[in-house]
């Protein structure tokens, strides 16, 4: 069963974002649905809570009380598998048959930061966000952390996650032994563009400021993304020499002059989230700075990603249960659910960005040899190698960046 | 009971007015008192707030200006210009239905607020479209007439903002010109014309020709496409444009414009102009969201920053600052702009 899964990823879901998220996803069921390890019954119409048929090795654990629903799932656009005419995703509708729970799943998140702002006033007077389960990348998650407005996740209904987690995954310093999150998905930034658009391959950062392409390139709001990426190719020009993770704020400001005459002068036509890929559809985007799947599982044909030469940040988005969430045990449910092997290797197939659970190398591997060698989901050693994490500053610091941007950026 | 109300006589207007008071003290009082000691606080949502009277930090004010003094302008000129082109195309639109709308008047209204049917945010999504890389715009002039280079877009220019919000507010005009216009009296009309108020060819054409080439300078200096001042200031294109902006406008005011309009039909309506402008600059002036969807870092307008400052960055002073100061400005423009026209327009005239 998985295997038809991997075999049939859709190469397009151009369609459904030009049309709108997926907001209030239709309980069809896949005509396809369905992992190695559940058989759900096809029944072409609801979805009907199907009795968990055999081989599923773990039993709905009760610890914590019962899961009821629905379970309200923020995360970010191309980041959930769906089936072949798009209309439904096999991994929600399978949880929905195995829980028996509504599962709202909004792509709400565009940016950490606009995110960030419409549940930070909700959360900051104590009060329920709406949302049962949020994904957010590391620096926003550890400061959502900090700011103690993250439910811990009880361990014993996450017995999966906990052992499937990669290890390099682990041990990190906002949050050590996995109290507050799991990783949804890693994955890098770097250059996205249209081949049929530019013409020829592109393989650096330097490529974004092609005369050719001016008025075709947008980068990604906020410092996390374009500020690294583009601190690289000033440090191959010998103008800064610190590494991502360590850019000060002198830096930040060689990156915005370096930056500020691209936008003057109309080159750089904006700065967007993961609304690029509308951009990239319509042809009014050629080059920009995208996150690593995105194109692949919900780009065009001709529209490709690079690791560019000077090197690519690297950042994991994190699964948190912000405090008062109504539904924390189907958010912790899901989370579990998402970190069986069979299912993660069927996300992972799909979305094209690098799993969090361990094996999953193997599944996709045993199955179809050519993703397995797809750079997206399993970068190669001489990409790595080159690969920074995103700055880590302190709230000063913090400040004086977005100003910076806020300058840049126009508002 | 009689004596009861007879003696309690002069509340009952406040009491009338009791809801209205109530709505305006608890949405709008209370938000702005609020808003203010925010507009005098230090700190941002994480690092929290040090607010009045803890600290008075009136700096925050001459700050947002210095520093968003640029959005500032884009506000002004870019809802200045929408308002003038509504205008432009309203009053016309508003006589013709008024005048010669005939037994389909209803109809033609109705066709005016019909896009109003649809989600602000779905019309404006649609001219990305229209204006768009692969939209039927660019088809036409790029494609098929050829007159345009292949990384030409119209998306990202002052042009696409301000005829965004032309096009969005353009029946917050039409509306108020209509009634005025529909409540002139077509015998003041006639009577004129029985009083020797006929064609009005050379004054017409000098107050259109006049009018024609300021708006065709501001316009072209407005959205960009020349300077006046500086080292890449072009007065050749200015005064090509003013050349060309004075010969259409000559034309129609000496073919179009009668005396008996001029002397009747214009100043009765006034009431009309005044709130339709209204009506149309003060939210053109505030908007954010043609800005953010059909423009670039470069036409940022301050509803932009503001909603920034409060959404992205977390600085509830700066927003709360500049929420002020945007206010203030559009108070006292409305505050000249009555004293220009005469307050007593605004009540038509009584």
């Amino acid at each position: 069963m998985a295997d038809t899964n991997l075999a049939e990823r859709a190469i397009s879901r151009r369609a459904v974002l030009q049309g709108g998220s997926l907001v209030g996803l239709s309980a069809f069921l896949a005509a396809c649905g369905g992992s190695g390890s559940t058989a759900v019954p096809s029944t072409g119409g609801e979805a009907t809570p199907a009795p968990s048929t055999g081989g599923e090795a773990t039993p709905a654990p009760s610890a914590g009380g019962d899961i009821t629903g629905p379970l309200n799932f923020a995360n970010w656009p191309a980041y959930i598998d769906l089936n072949d005419d798009e209309s439904a995703s096999p991994t929600l509708d399978d949880f929905r048959a195995k829980y028996g729970i509504e599962v709202k799943y909004v792509e709400d998140v565009q940016t950490n930061e606009d995110f960030f702002a419409t549940i930070a006033p909700a959360l900051q007077a104590g009060l329920d966000t709406g949302w049962d389960l949020i994904v957010l990348t590391d620096y926003m998650a550890a400061r959502l952390v900090r700011q103690g407005w993250v439910e811990t996740i009880d361990p014993a209904n996450v017995a999966t996650a906990a052992a499937n987690v990669r290890d390099e995954l682990r041990g990190l310093e906002w949050d050590p032994d996995m109290t507050y999150h799991f990783p949804w998905q890693s994955g890098a930034t770097g250059v996205g563009y249209n081949v049929a658009s530019t013409g020829r391959d592109l393989t650096s950062i330097g490529d974004l400021f092609d005369d050719q392409f001016k008025g075709k390139v947008t980068l990604l709001s906020g410092y996390q993304d374009t500020f690294s990426l583009v601190s690289l190719l000033l440090r191959e020009r010998g103008e800064i020499t610190n590494l991502p993770p360590d850019l000060t704020v002198e830096d930040a400001q060689k990156i915005k002059d370096f930056l500020q005459p691209y936008v003057d002068s109309g080159h750089i036509k904006g700065f967007t989230g993961n609304e690029y890929l509308q951009d990239f559809g319509s042809g009014d985007t050629w080059v920009a700075i995208v996150w690593s799947g995105d194109l692949a599982s919900s780009g065009g044909d001709d529209d490709r990603f690079v690791y560019p030469t000077e090197g690519s940040i690297i950042w994991t988005d994190n699964m948190l249960i912000p405090k008062g969430a109504q539904h924390k045990r189907a958010a912790e449910a899901m989370i579990d659910f998402v970190y069986d092997v069979d299912n993660a290797a069927r996300l992972a197939a799909w979305i094209y960005y690098i799993s969090p659970v361990k094996g999953v190398a193997e599944v996709i591997a045993a199955e179809d040899a050519e993703l397995a060698a797809n750079p997206l989901l399993f970068p190669p050693a001489d990409v790595t190698a080159k690969q920074y994490a995103q700055p880590d500053l302190t709230d000063e610091e913090d400040i004086a960046f977005n100003d910076l941007v806020s300058l840049l950026e126009g508002a | 009971m009689g004596q009861l109300i007879h003696r309690y006589r002069g509340a009952i207007p406040w009491l009338l007015m009791l809801p209205g008071l109530a709505w305006l003290a608890v949405f709008f009082v209370v938000p702005n008192v609020q808003m203010f000691l925010f507009s005098l606080s230090e700190g941002t949502l994480l690092t929290g707030f040090v607010s009045p009277p803890d600290t008075w930090s009136f700096g925050n004010f001459p700050d947002a200006v210095t520093r968003y003094s640029g959005n500032f302008v884009n506000s002004i000129v870019y809802g200045g210009l929408a308002t003038i082109l509504c205008f432009l195309i309203g009053y016309p639109l508003a006589y013709a239905i008024a005048f010669r709308g005939g037994r389909y008047k209803s109809l033609l209204l109705f066709l005016v607020i019909a896009p109003f049917f649809t989600s602000f945010l779905i019309r404006t999504i649609s001219w990305r479209i229209i204006l768009g890389n692969d939209g039927p715009f660019l088809g036409i002039i790029r494609d098929v007439l050829g007159v345009v280079p292949d990384n030409f877009s119209v998306i990202g220019t002052p042009l696409a903002v301000v005829g965004g919000l032309t096009y969005q507010f353009l029946p917050f005009m039409v509306l108020p010109l209509y009634v005025s216009l529909e409540k002139v009296d077509r015998r003041l009309v006639e009577a004129a014309q029985d009083l020797y108020a006929g064609p009005w060819r050379q004054g017409g054409a000098i107050a259109g020709a006049l009018l024609g080439g300021f708006l065709a300078i501001a316009l072209q200096v407005g959205l960009g496409y020349s300077r006046l001042v500086g080292d890449d200031a072009t007065p050749g294109l200015v005064a090509l444009a003013a050349l060309v902006g004075g010969t259409a406008g000559a034309l129609v005011g000496a073919s179009m414009v009668s005396q008996a309009f001029l002397r009747v039909t214009l100043p009765l309506s006034l009431p009309g102009v005044f709130a339709g402008s209204i009506l149309t600059f003060i939210p053109a002036i505030g908007d954010y969201v043609n800005a953010q969807l059909l423009g670039s870092p470069k036409t940022q307008m301050i509803g932009n920053v503001i909603q920034g400052r409060f959404l992205e960055q977390n600085d509830y002073p700066t927003a709360a600052a500049l929420a002020f100061l945007l206010m203030a400005a559009i108070l006292l423009a409305i505050f000249v702009y009555a004293r220009v026209l005469g307050t007593e327009e605004l009540s038509g005239g009584r």
